[in-house]
C-alpha cells in the first residue's frame, strides 16, 4: 500500500453516503418521527395554555430535588442491569452452565410483574414480619433500586441474548486457536459484537427508570413522577410542565446518546452456530448468581403471592377468597391480556421498522430526530400517555373520533408508549446485517424492496422478535392507558391486579398475578423464545 | 379475535337502556351493587374503574363528547374537582333528601353513598393505647417524633386537609402540616401501604381510613394492626365520603338518577353487611363493629367557600414539604 493512500471508508455513513435516500422511507420516517411526538405536543400545548412557565419550574428546589433523584435512579439502575442482563444473557448463550433450558425460560418473566406488585411483594418478602425475617427489609433508594433492577433487567437480558445467538464464530474461533484467553477473547471480540444490543437495552432500562412511579412510590423514595402524580387535579399547570420537563430530558439523552455512538462498522455476518464457552471452576459462581437473581426477582415474589393465596380472605362474597373459589373470573381477563399484548408487540415491531432501519442505514438528521422522539415516550409516566392519546383522539373530526375508546387506539397508545423498545431492539439487529449481502443483491439488480424482505428480514427476525417480545411484557402489565382507553368493559389481567390491590384484596392480587406469571412465561415462549 | 369482534357487538348493542359510569370505587367495593340495579331495573350498567382523580381528569378531558353519564369518586376531592369545572348538573331533590346535609354538596352537584373514617392505625406490640393522642393535632409533640406514617399525594389526607382548613383555618393547617415535617413523620405511597407497614411494625402509627385495616384483619386475622379513633368530633376522625354526580353532558339524566337513587336505597345494606363502611342514607345502620356516627366529625364539603378551593391545599402540602420528606 502506497503511503499517504488509506483503506476505503466503510463506515455505515460513508455507505450511506453512496447510497440514495429512499424518499419513501423518509416520508414514512418523518410521519412517524411526528406521530410519537404527541404525547409531547400535548404536553407542550398545556403548559403554554395553562400558563405553566417551563423555566421556574425546572430551576424550582421542588423540582430539582425529585429530578436529581429520578436521575440517580435511573441511572443506577440502568447500569446494575447493563452487568446483570449481559452476563445472564452471556451465560445462557454461550457456556455450560446447568440447566440453561430453565433460566433461558425464566430469566424473562421478572418484566412482567407490574413495578407496585413487585415492590410490595419484596417488602412483604423480607424483614420482621416477612416471609424470610433474618434478610433485612430496605426501603428508600436502595429499596428503589433493587427492585427496579430486580423488574427491568430483562430489558437487556433480551436483546443480548438474541445477539449473542447470531454472531458470527469465525472471529472468536480464530482468536482462540491464537492462544487468547477467555476474558481477552470476551473483551476484545465478543463485546464489540454485542455494543449496540447491550447499548439499546441499557438506555430502556434508564427510560424506565425515569417513568417508575410505583416502585421508588412505595419505597419511598422521591422522584419527579411523584410530583406528576400528586398534583395532576389540583395543579395541573405543574403536571404538566413536569411532564414535559421528563420529555425533554428524555429527547436530550436520545440525541447525545446517538451523537456519542461511534459510527461502527456494519457486522461481518450472521452465524447460526456459536461458540461455546466452558465455565470450569466458575459454574458454581455462575449458578449462583442467576439463582440469586432469579430468587429475588420471580421466586421471592411468587412466594408472597402463594402465601397470600393461601392465607385467603374471610370478606364472604366480595372478591376472591382463596383456595377452592373459582377463577372463571380471570378467563376473560386472561383473553383479553393475550390479545392486547400479541396485537401491541405485532403492531409496534411493524410501525417502527421504517425508524429502525432509517436510523441503522440511512443516518441522516431526519432519522435521528425521528428516533429520539419515539425513544422520548418511553421516559413518560404511562398515565401521561393515556391522557395525551385521549386529548388527541377526543378532539379529531367526527369520522376519526369513532375510534375513541375502542380496541386499535389502545393498541395505539401501546405502540405510542412501548415504541421504543421495539425499535431499539429492531435498530440493533439490523446494523448487524452485513452490507456486503446488500451491496451483492444490487449488483445483481435486486429492487429496494425484494432486498430487505429476503435478505435484511430474515437476517434480522431474532432482533425483532426479542423487541416485539418486550413489548408484549410490558403491554401485559400497563394500566394507565389500559384503564383510560380499553373499550368498556376490558379487563385486563393488569387491571385486575391493580383492582384488588387498591382496596388491598391481598388474596386476589396474589391469584391473579401468579396467573399473569404464567401467561407470560406461555407466551413469550411461544412467540419469542421458541422463534430464537 | 373473537374476544375483538364480541367487544365491538357488544359496544354497539348499548343502546338507550345503558347508564355508562366511571367509577373510581374498585370493582370489588361497587360491583356487586351494579348488578343488582341491573336486576332490578332492567338498565344496563357499562362501566370503566380507574383513580378517581384520573378518571375526573378523563372526563374533564373528554368535554362533551364524553361517554359517562355518572361518576363515582373515592373522595369529595375529584368530584369537587368536576363540579368546580361546571361538568355536574344537580341531583333532585327529593333523591338529595334522602341523605343528611353534611354528606353531600350544598350545591347539590354531588352527594355522599358511604362513608369511610379517618382513624389512626397503630401496632399494638409497639403503641400502648393510652399513649394514643386526644387530637391530631397533638401529632406534631416530640413524644411522636419519627413514629408516624401519612400518604400526603393520597385523595382522602388531601380531603381531610382541605376540611382542617374549613375549620380551623389555613394559618393553623399549615402550622399542622409543617410541624409534621419538623417532627420527622414519614411519607408513604397509599393508605394500603401504610396499613401494611404499621401490621409489620415498621412504622408504629399512621393516618388513614379506618376500612383498610378490616380489609387487613379479613385477609391476616392475626396482623397486629389496630384502629384508633379520635374522641369528641375531632377533625382528625372526619368522615370522608365516596361521592356521586351526574355528568352534565348525560344524555341518560333519567336513568342516572335512578341509579344514583338505587345507591342510597337497597345498596345501603351493602356498605354496613359488606365492607364495613358507613351507610349514609338516614335510618341504615352501620355494622356494630364500627363505633356510631355521633363521635365522627364531619366537614360540610362547602367547598366552594374556601378561599383557593381544593387548589389551595395542594398548595399548602407543598408549601410545608411533606410529601418530600
Amino acid at each position: 500500500m502506497k503511503a499517504g493512500s488509506s483503506p476505503p471508508d466503510t463506515t455505515a455513513s460513508a455507505v450511506a453516503r453512496r447510497r440514495k435516500h429512499h424518499p419513501g422511507l423518509l416520508f414514512a420516517v418523518a410521519v412517524l418521527g411526528l406521530l410519537f411526538l404527541c404525547p409531547v405536543g400535548y404536553l407542550a400545548w398545556g403548559t403554554l395554555s395553562l400558563g405553566g412557565d417551563f423555566w421556574a419550574t425546572v430551576a424550582s428546589e421542588r423540582t430539582l430535588r425529585p429530578l436529581l433523584n429520578s436521575l440517580l435512579i435511573a441511572s443506577a439502575t440502568a447500569v446494575a442491569c447493563m452487568f446483570l442482563g449481559t452476563t445472564l444473557a452471556w451465560l445462557v448463550a454461550r457456556t455450560d452452565l446447568v440447566a440453561r433450558r430453565f433460566w433461558r425460560v425464566v430469566l424473562p418473566l421478572p418484566l412482567v410483574i407490574p413495578s407496585f406488585v413487585g415492590a410490595t411483594a419484596l417488602l412483604s418478602a423480607f424483614g420482621q414480619g416477612g416471609l424470610v425475617p433474618f434478610l433485612p427489609r430496605i426501603e428508600g433508594f436502595w429499596g428503589a433500586f433493587i427492585v427496579l433492577t430486580a423488574l427491568s433487567y430483562p430489558y437487556v437480558y433480551l436483546p443480548v441474548l438474541a445477539r449473542l445467538s447470531t454472531t458470527v464464530p469465525t472471529l472468536e474461533e480464530a482468536a482462540r486457536l491464537l492462544g487468547s484467553h477467555t476474558g481477552r477473547t470476551l473483551t476484545r471480540v465478543v463485546l464489540p459484537h454485542i455494543r449496540d444490543s447491550v447499548a439499546a437495552g441499557t438506555m430502556l432500562v434508564f427510560l424506565y427508570g425515569l417513568s417508575d412511579f410505583g416502585a421508588a412510590a412505595l419505597m419511598r423514595y422521591d422522584t419527579i413522577t411523584r410530583a406528576i402524580y400528586s398534583s395532576r387535579l389540583f395543579d395541573r399547570a405543574t403536571s404538566l410542565t413536569l411532564g414535559l420537563v421528563l420529555a425533554v430530558l428524555a429527547l436530550i439523552v436520545a440525541l447525545i446518546e446517538r451523537a456519542a455512538t461511534p459510527d461502527r462498522r456494519p457486522g461481518k455476518g450472521i452465524g447460526r452456530v456459536q461458540v461455546q464457552y466452558r465455565l470450569r471452576r466458575s459454574s458454581v459462581p455462575a449458578a449462583v448468581l442467576a439463582s440469586g437473581v432469579v430468587g429475588l426477582a420471580l421466586v421471592a415474589p411468587v412466594a408472597v403471592f402463594m402465601l397470600w393465596v393461601i392465607r385467603g380472605s374471610t370478606t364472604v362474597g366480595v372478591g376472591y377468597s382463596g383456595i377452592g373459589d373459582g377463577l372463571g373470573f380471570l378467563i376473560g381477563p386472561i383473553l383479553n391480556s393475550a390479545v392486547a399484548a400479541v396485537a401491541a408487540g405485532v403492531c409496534a415491531v411493524a410501525v417502527t421498522l421504517p425508524v429502525a432501519y432509517a436510523v441503522a442505514r440511512r443516518r441522516n438528521w431526519l432519522s435521528h430526530a425521528a428516533a429520539a422522539s419515539v425513544t422520548s415516550v418511553f421516559a413518560l409516566p404511562g398515565l401521561v400517555v393515556a391522557l395525551a392519546v385521549v386529548f388527541w383522539a377526543i378532539q379529531a373530526p367526527r369520522p376519526l373520533a369513532a375510534v375513541y375508546q375502542t380496541f386499535p387506539l389502545l393498541v395505539l397508545a401501546y405502540v405510542l408508549h412501548f415504541g421504543a423498545q421495539s425499535m431499539r431492539a429492531s435498530q440493533a439487529a439490523i446494523s448487524d446485517v452485513p452490507l456486503r449481502y446488500e451491496d451483492a443483491a444490487r449488483t445483481l439488480g435486486v429492487t429496494a424492496r425484494r432486498r430487505f424482505l429476503t435478505i435484511d428480514l430474515p437476517l434480522v427476525m431474532p432482533g425483532l422478535v426479542t423487541g416485539g417480545g418486550l413489548v408484549l411484557l410490558s403491554t401485559l402489565k400497563e394500566l394507565p392507558a389500559t384503564l383510560l382507553l380499553a373499550p368498556i368493559g376490558f379487563e385486563t389481567l393488569a387491571t385486575r391486579i391493580w383492582n384488588a390491590a387498591e382496596d388491598g384484596f391481598f388474596a386476589e392480587v396474589g391469584i391473579t398475578s401468579l396467573v399473569l406469571i404464567l401467561l407470560s412465561g406461555l407466551l413469550t415462549w411461544i412467540f419469542v423464545l421458541r422463534r430464537e | 379475535m373473537a374476544v375483538v369482534l364480541g367487544l365491538v357487538v357488544a359496544s354497539c348493542a348499548g343502546g338507550d337502556e345503558t347508564v355508562t359510569v366511571y367509577s373510581g370505587r374498585t370493582e370489588n367495593l361497587i360491583g356487586p351493587i351494579l348488578e343488582d340495579f341491573t336486576e332490578a331495573t332492567g338498565i344496563e350498567v357499562e362501566v370503566r374503574y380507574g383513580q378517581s382523580a384520573d378518571l375526573a381528569l378523563l372526563i374533564d378531558q373528554e368535554g362533551d363528547r364524553s361517554p359517562a353519564d355518572i361518576f363515582i369518586s373515592q373522595s369529595p376531592g375529584a368530584v369537587g374537582f368536576l363540579a368546580g369545572k361546571g361538568k355536574l348538573r344537580p341531583i333532585g331533590e327529593d333523591v338529595l333528601g334522602l341523605v343528611p346535609g353534611e354528606f353531600r354538596n350544598a350545591n347539590g352537584m354531588w352527594v355522599g353513598i358511604s362513608g369511610r373514617v379517618r382513624v389512626i392505625v397503630y401496632n399494638r406490640e409497639l403503641v400502648d393505647p393510652s399513649e394514643l393522642p386526644a387530637s391530631v393535632f397533638e401529632l406534631t409533640e416530640e413524644r411522636f417524633r419519627d413514629r408516624v406514617a401519612v400518604a400526603p399525594a393520597n385523595g382522602s389526607f388531601q380531603d381531610f386537609v382541605t376540611a382542617m382548613r374549613e375549620t380551623h383555618g389555613d394559618n393553623a393547617t399549615l402550622a399542622w402540616l409543617e410541624g409534621l415535617v419538623a417532627n420527622d413523620a414519614r411519607t408513604y405511597a397509599s393508605n394500603t401501604s401504610i396499613v401494611q407497614a404499621v401490621g409489620r411494625g415498621d412504622v408504629p402509627m399512621g393516618l388513614v381510613n379506618h376500612y383498610y385495616n378490616f380489609r387487613a384483619k379479613a385477609e391476616d386475622p392475626g396482623v397486629a394492626s389496630e384502629n384508633y379513633y379520635f374522641p369528641d368530633r375531632d377533625i382528625g376522625s372526619l368522615m370522608i365520603v365516596t361521592a356521586i354526580g351526574v355528568l352534565s353532558t348525560s344524555d341518560v339524566p333519567e336513568l342516572a338518577d335512578q341509579l344514583v337513587e338505587f345507591m342510597l336505597g337497597e345498596a345501603q345494606r351493602f356498605y354496613s353487611e359488606k365492607t364495613f363502611e358507613y351507610p349514609l342514607a338516614a335510618g341504615v345502620a352501620p355494622s356494630s363493629v364500627l363505633p356510631p356516627l355521633s363521635g365522627v366529625g364531619v366537614a360540610t364539603y362547602d367547598f366552594d367557600r374556601l378561599g383557593g378551593g381544593l387548589e389551595r391545599t395542594k398548595e399548602l402540602i407543598d408549601e410545608s414539604g411533606l410529601e418530600s420528606s
